[in-house]
């Protein structure tokens, strides 16, 4: 039974790293880090407790919505997903990306406190 | 059929005239009314020096009112000649007028002047002209046209539509001759009395003021007597307008007292309504040293009634609502009217009278509601100490105290004894039993100055009791023994003399009793122990080595990711150094150190406002560049 699991997953990561183009593995390893970021802070949060309680929401919700936006950009430069977005070319999909992290790190910076 | 018809018609009919008299007895007396220190007072305004004319007309006229004559009568005539000017109409009123009130003084005038008053009564001259040379005409004893008077005043009347004017034309209409037309003018009065405001039910007055009504009364009753004929006014309204006129009982201006002074004169001595003031003299409490109840009935210039008949209709316990007096007349003595109620050796308390005046018609609020209060001397008797043992193996010793004495013996009561206290409380004259409101029984320790205070219950029989257990008390005395006074306190409104009477001193001997820790006397009004103010605490932080290795941990994945885009191969080689791009690089940059600086200085709205700039600088920017790259890209391919 764990045999066949380990060897599910190896073949996942085998067809990762072969058929994913580059500029998604880049995606990828950004979503790794803000999702590592998010999970470091709501292990703290668990350790310590909530004082300050604006705080911790303002960066937790900070990594949520950055992970939420990168996924986002991501489907849309998939070449794959061409079909499903004729309107928004790659370009368009960055500078959407950039526009509505402005407006995140806003409302984050404010309620950080 | 029919007759039961009728029976039923005459039912119907006797109850309405049941249900009519009950309400009429509910009907309105003075709240408000002149005692004879305000008359006085009023007569003192009205007496001041004069300065000029239009203040010797007020005194002289409002002082003839009042019944009095001015302190000098020839000086006041010869200021009047002295100070009349025979051009002006208001003039010549206010001297035509005084000279009247003034026996033996006569004002000449010529032809001119006679002529000229003829000549203000016309449509062109304000109601207040008119009344002016109308009423100096009949004064100076000159003939005038009532008819054309009558018209000028009705054409006036629909031009000068308020109060004041009004009055002024009733006032003009009851000096003229009794043949003229004064149908219409008379209808004025039921016009204006509509006018007049209900504030409360107490009060009926114009929002004019006091001036305004009190002349509308006087003029109101002029004309009606003048005309004989009753005035539209309810008895409950008549007495509504005294409380308004006479609830002022200082004045701010010669003209408002002679208004009063005008009213008063006008509702004492008309045909139709005489309004009664019955007051109490003094407080109404009779008592067998003062066994009078003497009562002022007076008309509302506290004259009084020397020729009516007051009489006692009821007088009803308000306890027991026994009737105890029903139709006995009171006696005239002196200007007062006595009755003997303690006669009828009332039982001390309280007791509703309905007391009527009767004897003129013409008389409004004659019927009176009272409350007596009858009082009484209470006596103690049969006032018996003991000391009983609680389980009664002991006889009980009683001793007798006779009131004011003080127990020769003190008692001794511990904790297996009741202390027990039997007492009767008599009307001292009649012998009655009484219960009053207040019997205490006090307790005093003269060493510690502790006092308990306990309430003696009658019983059925009207015995009054006092037990003391002295074990089942002991908090209330801190478990303290000693020797107590005794005291008995009675007390009640209807009594004149409230006793306060140390009957004997108790020593009580309690169990347990503590080291004699000193009483703190429970004074309230020590200092109290000082609050201290605590500030808020700040919340529990973690330790700091904890927080710092948390702030390392959480920036630790920026490292990973920088290891795995190196391992990814992203570079930076593409970078095309155009102005588009650097500009775009160079305001997102300011973007995020805009960011840093608002969470460490700045607010919302500064924010905004740079944020607006920089971004669409970068915007631009971005724009520019992003679609140089799209065109780079499809190119390529």
């Amino acid at each position: 039974m764990s045999l066949s699991v380990i060897a599910v997953i190896s073949r996942f990561l085998e067809e990762y790293r072969s058929s994913t183009s580059n500029k998604l593995k880049v995606i990828d390893a950004y979503l790794l880090y803000i999702l590592l970021t998010g999970a470091f802070q709501f292990l703290y949060c668990l350790l310590v407790g909530t004082f300050p309680f604006n705080s911790f929401l303002s960066g937790f919700i900070s990594s949520v919505g950055s992970f939420i936006l990168a996924v986002c950009l991501r489907i849309q430069i998939n070449p794959q997903n061409k079909g499903d977005f004729l309107s928004v070319s790659p370009e368009r999909a960055f500078a959407d990306f950039l526009f509505a992290h402005t407006v995140l790190h806003l409302v984050v910076v404010n309620f950080i406190g | 059929m029919e007759a039961s018809g009728s029976f039923l018609h005459a039912i119907l009919n006797l109850s309405l005239l049941v249900f009519v008299l009950a309400l009429e007895a509910q009907a309105l007396t003075p709240s408000h009314y002149l005692v004879a220190s305000d008359v006085d007072r009023l007569q003192a305004v009205l007496s001041q020096p004069f300065t000029d004319l239009k203040s010797a007309y007020f005194s002289v006229v409002g002082l003839s009112k009042l019944g009095v004559s001015v302190a000098d009568s020839n000086d006041a005539c010869s200021f009047i000649k002295a100070n009349v000017d025979s051009s002006s109409i208001e003039a010549l009123f206010y001297a035509a007028e005084a000279s009247q009130a003034i026996s033996s003084c006569e004002i000449h005038v010529s032809n001119e002047t006679r002529d000229s008053l003829h000549a203000a009564v016309s449509e062109d001259s304000t109601v207040s002209q008119i009344h002016q040379a109308v009423s100096a005409l009949s004064s100076l004893g000159l003939p005038l046209a009532s008819q054309e008077v009558v018209s000028a005043l009705k054409a006036r009347i629909s031009k000068e539509d308020n109060v004041v004017a009004i009055t002024l034309a009733l006032q003009t209409a009851s000096r003229l001759s009794q043949q003229a037309e004064l149908g219409e003018i008379l209808e004025e009065i039921e016009d204006l009395a509509a006018r007049l405001d209900d504030l409360g039910g107490v009060y009926l007055q114009f929002e004019e003021g006091l001036e305004a009504t009190a002349l509308f009364v006087s003029a109101a009753y002029a004309l009606s007597d003048h005309v004989d004929m009753e005035p539209p006014l309810k008895e409950d309204q008549v007495i509504q307008l005294v409380n308004s006129i006479f609830s002022k009982k200082s004045w701010d201006s010669l003209s408002e007292a002679f208004s009063v002074a005008s009213a008063a004169a006008a509702l004492s001595n008309n045909r139709f309504h005489k309004p009664v003031v019955v007051s109490a003299v003094g407080p109404a409490t009779v008592s067998h040293s003062h066994p009078l109840l003497q009562l002022h009935v007076t008309d509302v210039l506290c004259q009084p009634l020397s020729s009516a008949n007051v009489l006692v209709e009821s007088a009803t316990s308000v306890a027991s609502k026994a009737a105890i007096l029903s139709q006995t007349p009171f006696t005239l003595r002196d200007g007062i009217f006595e009755l003997n109620f303690m006669a009828s050796k009332p039982a001390s308390g309280y007791y509703q009278f309905s007391v009527a005046v009767t004897g003129d018609s013409r008389l409004v609020a004659n019927h009176v509601e009272l409350k007596v209060k009858v009082s009484t001397k209470v006596a103690i008797n049969n006032m018996d100490l003991s000391v009983v043992d609680k389980d009664q193996s002991i006889g009980t010793k009683t001793t007798r105290v006779e009131y004011p004495n003080k127990g020769k013996a003190s008692f001794i009561a511990d904790s297996h004894q009741n202390f027990a206290m039997t007492f009767q409380l008599v009307d001292e004259t009649t012998g009655v039993e009484l219960t009053p409101h207040q019997t205490f029984v006090r307790l005093h320790n003269q060493k510690t100055g502790q006092e308990v205070v306990f309430v003696a219950e009658p019983d059925s029989k009207n015995l009054y009791k006092f037990e003391l257990d002295t074990a089942e008390r002991k908090t209330e005395f801190d478990s303290i023994s000693g020797t107590y006074a005794l005291y008995l306190m009675v007390g009640d409104a209807t009594l004149e003399n409230p006793v306060l009477w140390n009957v004997a001193d108790v020593v009580l001997k309690f169990p347990d009793e503590e080291a004699p820790s000193t009483v703190q006397s429970k004074n309230l009004y020590v200092p109290k122990p000082e609050i201290q103010h605590l500030f808020r605490e700040p919340e529990k932080r973690p330790p700091t080595v904890l927080s710092n290795t948390f702030t390392a941990l959480v920036l630790s994945p920026f490292l990973l990711l920088l290891i795995l885009w190196f391992k990814l191969g992203a570079n930076i080689s593409n970078f095309s150094f155009s102005p588009s791009s650097v500009l775009f690089h160079v305001g997102h940059a300011a973007m995020l150190g805009l960011m840093y600086v608002y969470w460490t200085h700045l607010n919302m709205f500064q924010t905004l406002k740079y944020l607006a700039i920089i971004g669409s600088l970068t915007f631009l920017a971005g724009n520019r560049m992003l679609a140089q790259k799209a065109v780079k890209r499809t190119h390529e391919h």
